[in-house]
């Protein structure tokens, strides 16, 4: 019975872990060029967005969303020098960060949010019904529903997929492939990790005192979602780039709201019995 | 040269131009619909297994409507949820898994476990007043009731306590700051619950000492309700402004919090001496007034919710604490 119920609601067994597989997308080498948002638009088959101005730098994405998975930022900062005015442009690629605790996974009633094999986070678009959860439960907004009666796979969620179908293949996913700096790198998260320190240790030698790593194992940052398998290299605040201090998961705060809405309800069932109890 | 200290863009909360942390709810009004519809019945019910089980011959057969409160408000949840997904054909994916860590998940299966005690539990109680004969009333008449009224009291203070727990695992300020929705939603839905009871109660001409206790229990309900919500506006602090300073806070003063609890409150005091046709006319005014209240309480609620997700700074305050 047990198996004919799993036939029918399409539960099966899951592949073999293997590596874990990740970005680490270094800003400081971001030359703003879009080259990734592009190829993965490509790559997915993702419906453009429109061509709306936002007026923000060369920003005219926003944010990433249902139809967009990168996502490139242009941060405008200047401050006055002795000569006048000094600017620098930070400009840094936003992806879905495939958090080692991802509140979409754990707030997903159906199992279509998956861990993958490559510890990646990914939606079973069979599996998904749409029920929205996953949209206020990201920390990062980054997973969002299609529009019900859209052309483009209407009312499920979506979000980044680390190119699950290309890894498949042992291939790199297509924004990294198609970045021209190496801003954006792909292969073993723990390799990467290495990696990132050094660049890091490079960058501060050279006396960018701002620069820091975001979504790294010893971070504030993964106190609650844990390490980020899209990690990044900033070279201000997270804030600056749109990223919480400390993303909170929400699973971490769930049994203390229970235990008041359980505290209530208790009450007025002894209120309950008192006072029909306690009739003259 | 000092790469570091460039100021914040624009002066502001030095987040992202004025971008969201996160994203909007996708939501709509079938949600807090559903869940002021799912409280109420669930008040309702426990409120009738309590007077059911503690109360005296009046209590339990004038409290015994509430069963039908229950299953009532109970008809249009299912449908409610399933239109507001983005794939209604695909509900039940929602009891694919069991998986009570997700609230939604456990929401989904708590309705689905309610709905026919619920039922079977107001069928029992047709037959036995002979409202429903022939075979089905036979049937009805084989329902265990205690054991109903167990189950569907544990199933039903679980329907009315998850919504706000849904609602605040999610990273929309307003919703996730205060630990308190939970426990408000709660609240709300045991008043909304109590107060059907004491409307049905009084429409039908309810003993005065039975229609006493029952605005008794709904005042406690309520009393608790305004509690907790001073509790959740203190610990929100200006994370709450979308509800008490925007453009919702005409129905949420005005609706939720005065007519959802301070004029019952005060209703019931007024009716509290009374007999009669002036206290059956007082208590189902109150009983109204805490049912409309609780509607206004999450919808507005839900849709601040909406405005919050657009408040940089109050993601930023969430993520720092």
């Amino acid at each position: 019975m047990i198996d004919g119920y799993k036939r029918l609601m399409n539960i099966e067994k899951p592949p073999t872990p293997k590596t874990a597989k990740g970005f680490f997308t270094d800003t400081s080498l971001c030359i703003g060029c879009k080259a990734c948002e592009v190829a993965c638009k490509q790559w997915n088959q993702l419906p453009a967005d429109g061509f709306a101005m936002t007026g923000n730098s060369y920003d005219n994405t926003g944010t990433l969303g249902a139809t967009t998975w990168r996502h490139v930022q242009f941060i405008e900062q200047a401050k006055a020098n002795g000569q006048g005015q000094e600017q620098r442009w930070l400009m840094m690629s936003d992806v879905c960060k495939h958090c080692a605790n991802a509140a979409c996974l754990e707030a997903c009633p159906t199992g279509a949010l998956v861990r993958t094999e490559y510890g990646t986070v990914y939606v079973q678009q069979d599996i998904c019904n749409g029920c929205g959860f996953c949209v206020p439960a990201c920390p990062f907004g980054v997973i969002d529903r299609t529009p019900k009666h859209g052309h483009f796979e209407a009312g499920t969620a979506h979000k980044c997929t680390l190119c699950y179908d290309r890894l498949k293949d042992d291939m790199t996913p297509a924004c990294a492939k198609s970045c021209p700096t190496a801003s954006i790198q792909f292969g073993d998260v723990e390799e990467l990790r290495t990696r990132a320190r050094r660049r890091l240790g490079e960058l501060q030698a050279r006396g960018e005192s701002k620069a820091r790593l975001y979504g790294m194992p010893e971070g504030r940052e993964a106190e609650e979602v844990g390490p980020l398998h899209a990690f990044f290299l900033l070279l201000d605040e997270p804030e600056r780039y749109n990223l919480p201090a400390v993303p909170r998961l929400p699973r971490k705060t769930m049994a203390q709201r229970y235990g008041w809405s359980a505290a209530v309800g208790v009450g007025f069932a002894l209120v309950g019995a008192l006072v029909f109890g306690g009739r003259r | 040269m000092d790469a570091a200290n460039f100021p914040r863009q624009g002066g502001g909360d030095g987040g992202y131009y004025n971008y969201p942390v996160v994203r909007r709810p996708v939501w709509t009004w079938e949600v807090p619909a559903y869940f002021w519809l799912g409280g109420m019945a669930a008040g309702a019910y426990v409120t009738a297994a309590l007077a059911q089980n503690f109360g005296s011959a009046d209590d339990r057969r004038v409290a015994a409507g509430g069963y039908y409160v229950a299953a009532a408000a109970l008809v249009p949840c299912a449908p409610l949820l399933i239109a507001d997904l983005g794939r209604p054909d695909r509900f039940y994916h929602m009891l694919r898994i069991f998986k009570p860590l997700s609230p939604m998940n456990l929401g989904a299966w708590t309705l689905t476990a309610l709905t026919p005690i619920a039922f079977a539990r107001a069928a029992s109680h047709a037959a036995s007043t002979g409202l429903l004969r022939g075979p089905l009333g036979t049937l009805a008449r084989l329902v265990p009731t205690r054991l109903a009224e167990l189950a569907g009291v544990v199933l039903g203070l679980t329907l009315a306590g998850y919504s706000g727990v849904l609602l605040a695992a999610t990273n929309i300020p307003l919703w996730a700051k205060s630990k308190l929705l939970g426990g408000l939603f709660m609240a709300s839905g045991l008043a909304s619950g109590s107060a059907a009871v004491t409307l049905q109660a009084a429409w039908r001409g309810a003993p005065d000492g039975s229609l006493h206790r029952l605005a008794m229990v709904e005042s406690a309900a309520s009393a608790g309700e305004m509690a907790i919500l001073t509790g959740y506006l203190l610990q929100s602090g200006k994370t709450a402004r979308p509800l008490t300073s925007g453009r919702l806070r005409a129905p949420f003063w005005l609706g939720a919090v005065g007519a959802g609890t301070l004029l019952p409150l005060l209703v019931h005091r007024m009716a509290g001496r009374r007999q009669g046709r002036p206290l059956r006319i007082l208590s189902s005014a109150a009983a109204l007034c805490t049912i409309a209240g609780s509607l206004a309480l999450r919808w507005t609620i839900f849709e601040a919710g909406k405005v919050s997700s657009e408040d940089q700074a109050a993601s930023f305050e969430l993520s720092s604490e």
